[in-house]
C-alpha cells in the first residue's frame, strides 16, 4: 500500500514537473521523465546502429535504397543484387521491405512530398503505377532509354501498354501470364483425356463437365475460378477485339453464362462460399479434387516448392500446364499478363546509378538471373523458356513446356488515368453477377453505367 | 506573497467604486429572474465580480480565478501539448484540405466547395452514407443493451465470474481474421452452413436462403450482428468499471423500502450510470461512424473491395485517399462524417447537462 | 418464502444456461485459432471446417520463431506498449482531473476540441501527419509510434467520465483542509479510480499491442518492426501461411489476457468498497 502511494505521488510530482517546468510546487526527482529521455537516447543510438547494419558499406561506397516486398520469400532479389554489385564495384544495394499487402499505399505515402530517400521503387501493379505517375513522383525513363539505346521490342510490346502521355516511367523485369493448371490424376481417374494447348471455350467447358462428380462426399470439380474478377471477366478480352476500359461490357455475356451454368451444375465451387470462406486458390487446388484451374504463372514455383517440401500431398503431385482456352478463330496462346517493374522516384538521391541498376535488372543479364530462380522474366527468349521448363519439379510432358510460349499478351488492367476507379466498378459488377444478386444483363448494365460515370467525370 | 504590491488606496477606491454598483445591480437582477439558465449565468458573473473586488482590495496581481486557471492548465498541459502537436495540427490541416484538391505531392489547388458537390454526386459516397447511418442506428442501441446487461449479470456474485468476464472480452481481442472466419462460417451461404441449416429446417426454400455476407440484401444485417457480438465485451468492461462507482448503501436503502430488482435498476443503477452511459453512447456512436475494418474483413472478399451494398464512409475515405489519392475529396467526406458525429455528440451533451441539473 | 427460493433457483439455472451459451459463442473464435494454428495453410479455410486437425502440426509453433525474428518483434512491441500505456495513463488521468473537478476558462471549448477529434478517422490526417513526423526526423523510429499513441483524446474523455462519478464533496472537503489540487489528485482521485485506470490500461494495452497501420507506415527497418507487422510477413504476394499466423496470434493473445485477468480484480473494489464518507 505504501509503495503504491509512493508511486502515485511520484507520478503526480513528475507530471507537475513536466507541466510547469520547475515553477510548480513539485519537489523531488522525476523518474519517469528521465526514463523517457534515456529511452529517446537509446532510440537514437539504435537508429544509428540499424541504418548502418543491413548493408556493410565500405568507405566511399554509394548505397542505393530499393523499395521491395516479401524479401524473405522472394528468391530473386539477392541473386540480382549480388550480380549487380559484382559488376559495379563501389555500389551497394539496400532492400527496404514495405510488406506485400499494403505495399502500394506505404510506397505512395513514403514518396509523398520530397523527403524520401528511395533510389529505386518496385512497382507492383498497374493501378498503383498510374497513381504514382499521376502524382508526378516517378522519373520518366525515356531519356535514359534513348541514351543507352535500349531495345524496347525485347519486351514484346508490353512497354507500349504502360506508356502514360507518350512517356515511359517503368521498365518490367518480371512478367507473369495466365495458364491453365490441371491435375493429371483427376483426369486419369475419370478416364478422360488431358486438356490440350489448343482448346476452344466450348471444348474446355465440355471437358470440365466430363470430369465433374457431384456425388456428396466424393465431389470433383471440373474447374476452379478464384474470386478475382480477372479469373472470369478477362476471358472476354482474349480475342483482341475488346478492351476492359472502354465502357461497354456486352461482350462478357457468353463467358458469364458459361461460368454461372457451371456453378449451377456443381462443375465449379460456389462463388459466394469461396468469397466468404477466404479460401486461397492454392489451398483449393491442393485438395486434389479440382481438375483444372486458370491461374497466373507465379503459381508454378509455389506449386513446385510446396510439393517438394511435402506440404502438398500426392493428390496434386501429378500436375500439368496448358495454354489458356481461346475463342473460336483466335490463335491459341493469347493470355493475360501481369508485370512487375522498376521505377526511379523523382526524389531519388542517386538517379544515374539507380538507372544503372534498373537497366541491369530489366535487361538480358537480369532476365537470366531471374529465370534461374524459376520465375519468368519480362524478356522471354527460348533459352528462358528452356530454363524454366527444365527446372526440377516442372511437369515433364511436352505440352507443359509448350504452354509457356505465349502469342498475344494483354495486361490484366491496361494503363488508364482512371484505372483504379474502373477496377472498383468492374469488381462490383463481377461480384453481383457471381453471387446472383443481379442477373447477367443487370450486372453488365451496372458496369456500363458505372464506368460511363467514371469516364465522364 | 511574492507578487503582492503596495496598495495604493486611491486606485483601490476608484476600482471599488466601479465594481460595487455592478455587483449590486447583478444581485438585484438575480432576485428578479426565475429562469434557471439565466440565474446560473448571473451567479457566475457575481462570483467573478466578487473575485475582482477581492483582488482590488488585497492588491494581488493574479486573481484567484486566474490562479485556479493556471493550476487547471498545468493538469491539462502534458496531454494537451502532445495531443496538439501530433493530432490537432494534422487534423486542422485536413480541414483546410477539404476545400482543396491535393494528391499529396503536386501543388494544392483551392476549389471551394467542389469536393462536397462531387461527393454528393458520387454513387459510392451516397451508398456509404446510407449504409453507415443504417449501421449506426442498428448497432448503437443493440450493443448498449447487450453490454449493459452483460455487465450487470457479471457484476453479481456468479460462479466463474472471472472466467465469463474474460471470455466476453475475447472476441474483441482475438485476431480479426479468426473472428471474421468464424462468423462467415456460422453464416455460410451454403445450405449446410449452421444458420442456413436451421432456416432450411424451419421451412425456408433452399433457393431463397440468404447468402449473408455475400448477399447484397443481407450483408449489413450480418455486419451489425457481427459487430454487436465482437464489441459488447469491450463496452461491458467500461460498464463494469462504472458499476463499481455505485454506492452499495443505496441498494440497501432501496431494499428496505421493498423495491424489486427492476425498480432497483430503474431508480439506482440506471441514473447512477449516467456518466458511463454518456461516455459509452458517444464512443459507440463515434466508433460506429468510423467502422471499416470489420466490414472489410467480413464482406471484402479476396480483392478487398467493398461493394455499394456494404461500403461505409471510412472505407470510402480510404479508397479515395490511398487508391485514388484524392486527399482533398477524402477530407471533404471526412468533414461530413465529422459534422454528423459532432451533431450527435452535442445532442448527447445537452442531455447530460439536463440530467446533471 | 419457499416459492420465492424455488423461482430464484429457476432463474439462476436460466442465468447459467444463458451464460454458458454465450461463453461458447465467444470461445468459438479461440477454438478456431487454436485449430488453425495446428494446420497447414492449405487446410485452414477448407469448408466444412475440420475442428480437430487429423495431423496436428506442432511444428508451426517452432517455425514462427525461426521464419521471422519473432522474439525481436515481441521485444519491440512490449517496449512500445509499456511506454505508451504508461504515458497514456499518466497524462490522461492528469488532464481528466482538471476537466472533471476544476473550473477554468474555456473548459467546455477545450473539451469539445478533444472529443471532436476522436471523430476524425485517422486515414484522413495520416498523410499530413506522416509528412510532419518525417520532417521532425521521426520516420522509421519508435518515437513516432509513441508520440502518436500516447496522447489520445479517448483516455482523457474516459477518465473524465469516471471522475465525474466521484462526489465533488470529497474534493471540497480536502480543499478546506488545505490540500493542493495536486495532492487531491494523487491522494484522493488516483486511489479511488482504480477500476477506471484498469479499464484504460486494458484498452490502451490492447490497442497498442494490436496496432498495425501505424507501425506499418512508420517502421521500415526490420529490427524495429512490431509483432503485428511480423504476422503480416507470413502473408506474401502469392501465398499466405495462415497456420503460422494463427500460431503467432495465439501466442500474442497471452499477454493481453494476462493483463486483463490481472486487472479485472479491481472491478470489484471501487468506491463502494473503500467507503466514500471518509
Amino acid at each position: 500500500m505504501m509503495k503504491k502511494r509512493l508511486l502515485g505521488l511520484t507520478l503526480a510530482c513528475s507530471m507537475a514537473a513536466m507541466a510547469l517546468a520547475g515553477c510548480g510546487g513539485a519537489g523531488g526527482d522525476s523518474e519517469p521523465t528521465t526514463a523517457a529521455t534515456s529511452e529517446t537516447a537509446a532510440e537514437k543510438a539504435e537508429e544509428e546502429a540499424t541504418t548502418a547494419a543491413p548493408v556493410e558499406a565500405a568507405e566511399g561506397d554509394t548505397v542505393l535504397k530499393w523499395a521491395v516486398w516479401d524479401v524473405s520469400s522472394t528468391v530473386y532479389y539477392q541473386p540480382l543484387i549480388d550480380a549487380f554489385e559484382a559488376a559495379n564495384p563501389g555500389v551497394k544495394i539496400e532492400m527496404v521491405d514495405l510488406g506485400s499487402a499494403d505495399y502500394q499505399t506505404v510506397l505512395a505515402t513514403e514518396l509523398t512530398g520530397s523527403g524520401s530517400d528511395f533510389d529505386i521503387a518496385t512497382i507492383k501493379d498497374v493501378p498503383g503505377y498510374t497513381t504514382l505517375v499521376n502524382k508526378g513522383v516517378l522519373e520518366p525513363l525515356d531519356d535514359y532509354i534513348a541514351k543507352d539505346s535500349i531495345d524496347l521490342s525485347q519486351y514484346g510490346g508490353i512497354t507500349d501498354q504502360v506508356q502514360v502521355g507518350g512517356k515511359l516511367y517503368e521498365l518490367p523485369f518480371r512478367s507473369d501470364f495466365w495458364v491453365l493448371f490441371y491435375n493429371k490424376d483427376v483426369f486419369d481417374n475419370a478416364g478422360v483425356e488431358y486438356p490440350t494447348n489448343d482448346m476452344t471455350f466450348e471444348a474446355y467447358d465440355a471437358l470440365a463437365r466430363s470430369v465433374t462428380n457431384t456425388n456428396p462426399g466424393e465431389e470433383v470439380y471440373g474447374a476452379h475460378y478464384h474470386t478475382w474478377r480477372s479469373a472470369v471477366q478477362l476471358f472476354g478480352i482474349l480475342d483482341g477485339k475488346n478492351s476492359i476500359v472502354d465502357g461497354n461490357y456486352e461482350f462478357l455475356k457468353p463467358y458469364y453464362e458459361m461460368i454461372l451454368a457451371q456453378q449451377e451444375d456443381g462443375v465449379c465451387q460456389d462463388y459466394a462460399t469461396l468469397k466468404t470462406s477466404s479460401l486461397h486458390y492454392s489451398g483449393a487446388f491442393a485438395q486434389g479434387n479440382v481438375a483444372m484451374m486458370n491461374m497466373g504463372s507465379w503459381f508454378i514455383p509455389t506449386l513446385i516448392e510446396k510439393i517438394k517440401t511435402g506440404e502438398y500431398g500426392p493428390e496434386v503431385a501429378n500436375w500439368g500446364l496448358v495454354k489458356y482456352p481461346h475463342a473460336e478463330g483466335v490463335e491459341p496462346g493469347s493470355t493475360l499478363a501481369t508485370i512487375t517493374c522498376l521505377s526511379i522516384p523523382t526524389s531519388a538521391p542517386n538517379k544515374d546509378l539507380a538507372w544503372e541498376f534498373v537497366k541491369f535488372v530489366c535487361g538480358s543479364e537480369g532476365a537470366e538471373v531471374v529465370a534461374k530462380t524459376g520465375t519468368i522474366p519480362a524478356i522471354t527468349t527460348d533459352a528462358v523458356v528452356a530454363a524454366i521448363s527444365g527446372m526440377e519439379g516442372f511437369p515433364e510432358d511436352e505440352a507443359s513446356a509448350e504452354a509457356l510460349k505465349t502469342a498475344n499478351t494483354y495486361l490484366e488492367m491496361p494503363v488508364h488515368e482512371k484505372s483504379s476507379e474502373i477496377e472498383t466498378v468492374l469488381n462490383e459488377g463481377h461480384d453481383n453477377i457471381m453471387t446472383e444478386g443481379s442477373t447477367i444483363d443487370e450486372g453488365i448494365e451496372e458496369m456500363n453505367e458505372g464506368v460511363a460515370a467514371v469516364l465522364g467525370q | 506573497m511574492a507578487n503582492q504590491k503596495t496598495v495604493d488606496p486611491n486606485a483601490v477606491k476608484e476600482k471599488l467604486a466601479k465594481l460595487e454598483p455592478q455587483l449590486l445591480a447583478l444581485q438585484e437582477e438575480l432576485g428578479n429572474t426565475s429562469d434557471k439558465k439565466k440565474r446560473s449565468r448571473l451567479i457566475k458573473k457575481i462570483e467573478y465580480t466578487q473575485g475582482k473586488i477581492k483582488q482590488a482590495k488585497t492588491g494581488e496581481r493574479l486573481s484567484r480565478q486566474t490562479k485556479r486557471d493556471l493550476v487547471a492548465y498545468s493538469f491539462i498541459a502534458p496531454n494537451f501539448i502532445g495531443f496538439c502537436v501530433f493530432t490537432l495540427v494534422p487534423i486542422i490541416f485536413a480541414f483546410v484540405l477539404a476545400f482543396a484538391q491535393w494528391d499529396g505531392n503536386n501543388a494544392m489547388k483551392f476549389v471551394a466547395l467542389d469536393n462536397f458537390i462531387q461527393a454528393f454526386q458520387n454513387d459510392r459516397f451516397l451508398a456509404s452514407l446510407k449504409n453507415t447511418i443504417i449501421y449506426c442506428i442498428a448497432t448503437v442501441p443493440l450493443t448498449l443493451i447487450c453490454s449493459l446487461g452483460l455487465a450487470i449479470i457479471l457484476n453479481q456474485k456468479v460462479k466463474g465470474r472471472n472466467f465469463f468476464r474474460t471470455v466476453s472480452f475475447f472476441p474483441y481481442v482475438a485476431s480479426l481474421v479468426a473472428v471474421a472466419a468464424v462468423w462467415n462460417m456460422l453464416f455460410s451461404p451454403q445450405k449446410s452452413g449452421p444458420v442456413n441449416m436451421i432456416l432450411y429446417n424451419l421451412g425456408v426454400a433452399a433457393k431463397s436462403l440468404p447468402k449473408w455476407s455475400a448477399d447484397k440484401d443481407w450483408v449489413m444485417f450480418t455486419v451489425v450482428l457481427f459487430s454487436v457480438w465482437k464489441n459488447m465485451g469491450y463496452y461491458m468492461v467500461i460498464y463494469l468499471a462504472g458499476l463499481q462507482g455505485i454506492n452499495g448503501e443505496l441498494y440497501e436503502a432501496c431494499s428496505l423500502d421493498g423495491a424489486n430488482t427492476w425498480q432497483k435498476f430503474l431508480y439506482i443503477t440506471w441514473p447512477q450510470l449516467q456518466p458511463t452511459t454518456f461516455f459509452v453512447t458517444i464512443m459507440l456512436t463515434i466508433n460506429c461512424f468510423k467502422v471499416y475494418d470489420i466490414v472489410y474483413m467480413l464482406a471484402g472478399g479476396s480483392n478487398g473491395v467493398l461493394n455499394k451494398s456494404a461500403i461505409v464512409l471510412v472505407y470510402h475515405i480510404y479508397e479515395e485517399a490511398f487508391r485514388n489519392w484524392n486527399l482533398g475529396y477524402a477530407s471533404a467526406v471526412a468533414m461530413v462524417l465529422f459534422l454528423m458525429v459532432l451533431a450527435v455528440t452535442l445532442i448527447q451533451f445537452r442531455g447530460e447537462k439536463k440530467y446533471a441539473n | 418464502m419457499k416459492v420465492q427460493s424455488k423461482s430464484y433457483k429457476f432463474w439462476r439455472a436460466v442465468l447459467y444456461l444463458v451464460l454458458i451459451a454465450l461463453a461458447v459463442l465467444m470461445l468459438i473464435p479461440f477454438a478456431w485459432m487454436l485449430s488453425a494454428s495446428l494446420k497447414l495453410d492449405k487446410d485452414v479455410f477448407i469448408f466444412p471446417i475440420q475442428w480437430i486437425p487429423a495431423n496436428p502440426r506442432w511444428q508451426n509453433y517452432v517455425d514462427i520463431w525461426t521464419k521471422i525474428p519473432l522474439s525481436k518483434f515481441v521485444l519491440n512491441t512490449s517496449k512500445l506498449t509499456l511506454i505508451v500505456t504508461f504515458l497514456q495513463l499518466l497524462t490522461s488521468s492528469f488532464a481528466a482531473y482538471a476537466f472533471a473537478k476544476l473550473d477554468f476558462k474555456h473548459k467546455n471549448l477545450l473539451f469539445m476540441a478533444y472529443i471532436s477529434t476522436i471523430a476524425m478517422p485517422w486515414q484522413v490526417y495520416m498523410v499530413p501527419q506522416f509528412i510532419m513526423m518525417r520532417s521532425m526526423g521521426m520516420n522509421d523510429s519508435h518515437m513516432a509510434i509513441i508520440c502518436l499513441q500516447a496522447f489520445s483524446a479517448f483516455g482523457v474523455f474516459m477518465m473524465r467520465q469516471f471522475y465525474q462519478g466521484i462526489p465533488d464533496e470529497l474534493c471540497e472537503a480536502a480543499r478546506i483542509d488545505g490540500m493542493s489540487e495536486y495532492k487531491i489528485y494523487s491522494k484522493i482521485m488516483l486511489p479511488l479510480s482504480k477500476p477506471a485506470l484498469s479499464t484504460l490500461t486494458i484498452f490502451t494495452f490492447v490497442a497498442t499491442w494490436n496496432d498495425f497501420l501505424g507501425p506499418m507506415i512508420y517502421l521500415k527497418t526490420e529490427s524495429k518492426k512490431t509483432l503485428q507487422i511480423g504476422l503480416r510477413m507470413f502473408i506474401s504476394q502469392y501465398s499466405s501461411e495462415y497456420g503460422l499466423i494463427m500460431a503467432a496470434s495465439v501466442l500474442s493473445l497471452i499477454p493481453v489476457l494476462v493483463v486483463f485477468l490481472a486487472l479485472q480484480k479491481y472491478f470489484v473494489e471501487g468506491i463502494a468498497a473503500t467507503g466514500v464518507k471518509g
